[in-house]
């Protein structure tokens, strides 16, 4: 990926439209007198039938000769189009071009973005004669004039035939370059939105992220983020992944024999507690780079023979058997649903699944609860409105709009938790995923003012698809049921995980007062939503109010 | 408000022209986060606020120039210390901010706020008197803004003008770190029972930022490189040194740590801070280089060094960083050497 950097603009991507335009043109002027092509010229408004006469215009009266900078300096097509561009560009710009230009100059990749849109020179440019090997640099336009008119007929049109693959390379190259630009670019932010998670920074990066609206594949970043920092937090995340291992090493005889699907493997912990605990054939699935490395902890622990790595999405790879015994995965995202990778697994359960198989983990139930907490407004919120003797209250922008990922401490929470969804993995539907739930709560004495939301995920792992998980019971409260059963919570209750919780806060600049206190219930909707245009991301909308008054309502974004 | 709106617009527009590694760059610095980070970070910011208020005389009536100036804060320091005018330039949307920032705070006629690349942008005044700028990253070089200020400096500044911090000195000393090594490096050799060794070399080559407490250090300190941002080119960060740690106790040496001191030497009275393990945090903690074998050093005895940084050739802001180390002893069991790529990307 290092070496993949990005050489254009997206903007020089052109829609498709514009594709065909590039792709055509020289085609339709086959059939066209070659007369009908109209260069603009590099330096005033004047237009040109023919490049060569454009160039020769130019060098008279602008003193720039094209021929002479291109034949000094051995452009090929693409130097060349970098070299029209920076002219254009300057003066455009009316900015002064360098006395000498050197291949420095033209090294900037924007140069390939046509500062003129249908730049007919750049159509023109294998037409022009070529470099005189002679030492006859700078051949003047009289002599391109004259080879231009010689060969017409049959060498021209091999010429744009020429010309039109060019356009065509040129084209698919500038959109690979975009391709890696996203994916790279959603790499380093993903990167960096890591370290800043272990400068324990409050203010998530996620939550606080640009939105950027990215209409384009979100999923290429996605795949392309996962980075080993990434997997080093989720590893490290012994919550998570000790939940995974007590359940796979304490049912072994569930696994033994059988054939399980690791859906996003990572590194491929997961499929490897599989095969220690006696998995006939594990198929582990990722579409990240990652993979290399999962494939090689397999070999480094002698699994090859049970661990299958695939590399690919779920939805695209074909399996190396029709029907899995049992899904295993860690699809879980921020506030459960961010980043949406349970549709995937709903995918793989209808195709792969079969109609007695588990799901591993089998549940998961997402929790909503007011939050009380004075301090954590002063330092976040009215912070801002005086550093170091200044108001930076435009800071605080998103503040109120963006979902902000971090632990909150038990004692912030200031009223019962309610459990406003449960999804047994087993049945549920991606329509299930996009819901609108009742809530409601009783305030306990730790009020002071109501300052927000935080909303978690509790996980569950059943040893067979007929168990039922109550909506009301907590990861704790489950796992303690009777016999040793596997469960964990993202909650402020409990060992905080990588997935924090999501606060929500009120914008008390709008939100109106309501009186809480001690005992008061709390009632209202909380809405999960997909965002527009972030397929990935989430829009949460809470409302609420006292028992049986007027609700109000705020909605949050998580990007 | 429209006309702030296309701004923001173009700017993004802009943004996304750029190479997509320093698209990443500028766009990181939009997330307010860093700037929440940047502006707690009481060392830091406590600094520039006395070197510039404290100064009064120095400022007073002069054209003052803040090289990435976020948020705008040292800005408006310069402005309360009496500068005639202030230009802030920074390429990130958070000049937007900054803009809302410093009009609330009614300094709007004091301040001009330029959202543009140093090297692009078109400055009101021809020269300045003084260069503000916050431009250290991790490391003191990693995602540095340094190359810009030099930018700026031959450009613009007055041939008696003054820079503030002028400057800054990078520090290496060795460190027992048994545990933390273990448990960063060490961990991939057993990842809840199965080996992760392709990870781990991973995880060596990357220098780590964290903290490093002060009962850690095993050896004196010394200084890898020192900048005066007066005379300083860009050529001179790559740089290398050869350098003795010498051990202060019995001990283990697992790694080198880095750090940088800072200094604003054209002050009345100079001020500088350190963001080294022996004083108070700072958000550049320290940043560690794990050696890939464990040093067993007796006090007195020297371990020669030799530190090589350049940035890289793809992307400036990213470094490529090799130690090399040597323990010359008379024990042969002791005796070690080895050398360890290192990148900061």
């Amino acid at each position: 990926m290092a070496e993949a950097y990005p050489r254009s603009d997206s903007e020089s991507v052109s829609s498709s439209d514009n594709e065909e335009d590039w792709l055509n043109k020289p085609g339709e002027e086959d059939e066209d007198d070659q007369e009908q092509v109209s260069v603009v010229s590099l330096f005033d408004e004047k237009v040109f039938s023919d490049a060569p006469a454009m160039l020769a215009h130019c060098k008279d009266k602008f003193g720039f000769d094209f021929l002479a900078v291109r034949d000094r300096l051995g452009l090929d097509f693409l130097g060349c189009v970098r070299l029209i561009n920076l002219v254009r560009g300057s003066v455009k710009e009316g900015a002064a071009l360098p006395e000498q230009i050197t291949a420095g100059h033209l090294a900037d990749d924007k140069l390939l973005i046509p500062v003129l849109e249908d730049d007919a020179l750049i159509f023109c440019l294998d037409d022009l004669p070529q470099p005189k090997k002679a030492g006859q640099q700078g051949a003047g336009a009289e002599t391109a004039k004259e080879t231009q008119a010689g060969g017409e007929g049959p060498v021209v049109d091999e010429l744009l035939q020429k010309n039109a693959r060019l356009q065509a390379e040129l084209e698919q190259l500038a959109q690979q370059f975009t391709n890696y630009r996203l994916a790279v670019e959603q790499t380093l932010d993903k990167r960096w939105g890591v370290d800043e998670e272990s400068d324990k920074a409050e203010a998530s990066s996620k939550a606080a992220a640009t939105p950027a609206p990215k209409k384009k594949d979100d999923s290429a970043y996605y795949f392309e983020s996962y980075d080993h920092n990434i997997h080093e937090t989720m590893i490290k995340d012994a919550v998570r992944t000790n939940a995974y291992r007590d359940f796979i090493y304490a049912n072994k005889p569930l696994f033994a024999g059988k054939t399980v699907l690791d859906i996003g493997c990572g590194t491929g912990i997961l499929s490897m507690f599989c095969a220690r605990a006696g998995a006939a054939r594990v198929i582990a699935v990722d579409n990240s780079a990652i993979l290399d490395k999962a494939r090689e902890n397999v070999f480094h622990n002698g699994l090859e023979n049970i661990i299958t790595c695939v590399r690919g999405r779920i939805e695209d790879v074909t399996l190396p058997v029709d029907k899995v015994d049992i899904i295993v995965s860690e699809w879980m995202g921020y506030c459960l649903l961010y980043e949406a990778m349970l549709p995937s697994v709903f995918f793989a359960r209808d195709k792969y699944l079969k109609p007695d198989g588990l799901l591993v983990p089998s549940h998961a139930s997402m929790w909503i609860a007011p939050v009380s907490d004075a301090e954590y407004v002063a330092e976040n919120v009215d912070w801002w409105r005086e550093v170091y003797g200044f108001d930076m209250k435009a800071m605080q922008a998103g503040i109120y709009t963006d979902a902000r990922m971090t632990v909150m401490p038990k004692e912030a929470v200031c009223g019962e938790a309610h459990a406003f969804r449960m999804l047994d993995l087993h049945t549920a539907k991606v329509e299930d995923l996009v819901f609108e739930d009742p809530w409601r709560t009783t305030l306990s004495d730790k009020v002071e003012g109501l300052d927000g939301f935080l909303v978690w995920f509790d996980c569950f792992f059943a040893e067979s698809r007929e168990e039922v998980v109550e909506a009301a019971l907590t990861a704790k409260e489950w796992a303690a049921g009777g016999r040793e059963r596997v469960a964990f919570t993202t909650g402020p209750y409990d060992t905080a995980t990588h997935w924090r919780q999501g606060l929500y806060l009120i914008d008390k600049t709008k939100a109106k007062e309501i009186e809480v206190g001690p005992g008061k219930k709390l009632e209202g909707k909380i809405r999960y939503a997909i965002q527009e245009g972030h397929a990935r991301g989430l829009s949460i909308r809470v409302t609420w109010g006292l028992e049986g008054q007027d609700t109000q309502a705020q909605t949050w974004l998580l990007n | 408000m429209a006309g702030e709106k296309m701004d923001i617009e173009v700017a993004e527009k802009q943004l996304k022209s750029l190479d997509h590694s320093e698209q990443h760059y500028f766009n990181s610095y939009n997330h307010h986060g860093i700037h929440e980070e940047m502006l707690k970070d009481e060392v830091r910011t406590r600094s520039y606020m006395n070197a510039i208020v404290q100064n009064k005389h120095i400022f007073k009536d002069k054209i003052v120039l803040d090289v990435g100036c976020g948020t705008g804060i040292l800005s408006m320091f310069a402005a309360k210390a009496g500068a005639k005018h202030v230009i802030g330039v920074d390429m990130s949307t958070i000049i937007f901010k900054a803009r809302e920032i410093v009009k609330v705070n009614g300094l709007s006629d004091k301040i001009t706020l330029i959202q543009g690349k140093m090297e692009e942008i078109e400055m009101p005044f021809p020269k300045v008197d003084i260069i503000i700028s916050e431009w250290m990253g991790y490391f003191l070089l990693y995602e540095s803004m340094l190359d810009t200020v030099l930018y700026a400096r031959d450009r613009y500044l007055n041939k008696d003008g003054l820079i503030f911090p002028d400057k800054a000195t990078i520090f290496v000393a060795g460190i027992e770190d048994g545990d933390y090594k273990e448990e960063k490096i060490g961990f991939w050799d057993n990842v809840y029972g199965f080996d992760y060794s392709p990870l781990k070399e991973t995880a060596l080559s990357e220098p780590l930022v964290d903290t490093v407490e002060m009962k850690a250090v095993v050896t004196d300190p010394t200084p890898v490189l020192t900048l005066d941002l007066y005379k300083v080119t860009t050529a001179d960060l790559a740089f290398s040194c050869p350098f003795d740690l010498t051990a202060r106790r019995d001990d283990f040496i697992h790694a080198l740590v880095a750090w940088f001191d800072i200094e604003f030497t054209a002050c009345h009275k100079p001020i500088r801070f350190s963001t080294g393990p022996h004083t108070k945090y700072t958000h550049w903690k320290q940043t560690v280089f794990y050696l890939q074998d464990v040093l067993t050093v007796e006090q007195g005895e020297k371990v020669e060094c030799a530190l090589h940084n350049r940035p890289n050739d793809k992307n400036k802001r990213d470094l490529d960083i090799k130690v090399e180390y040597r323990l010359e002893t008379q024990d042969p069991n002791r005796q070690a050497g080895g050398a360890c790529l290192y990148k900061m990307c």
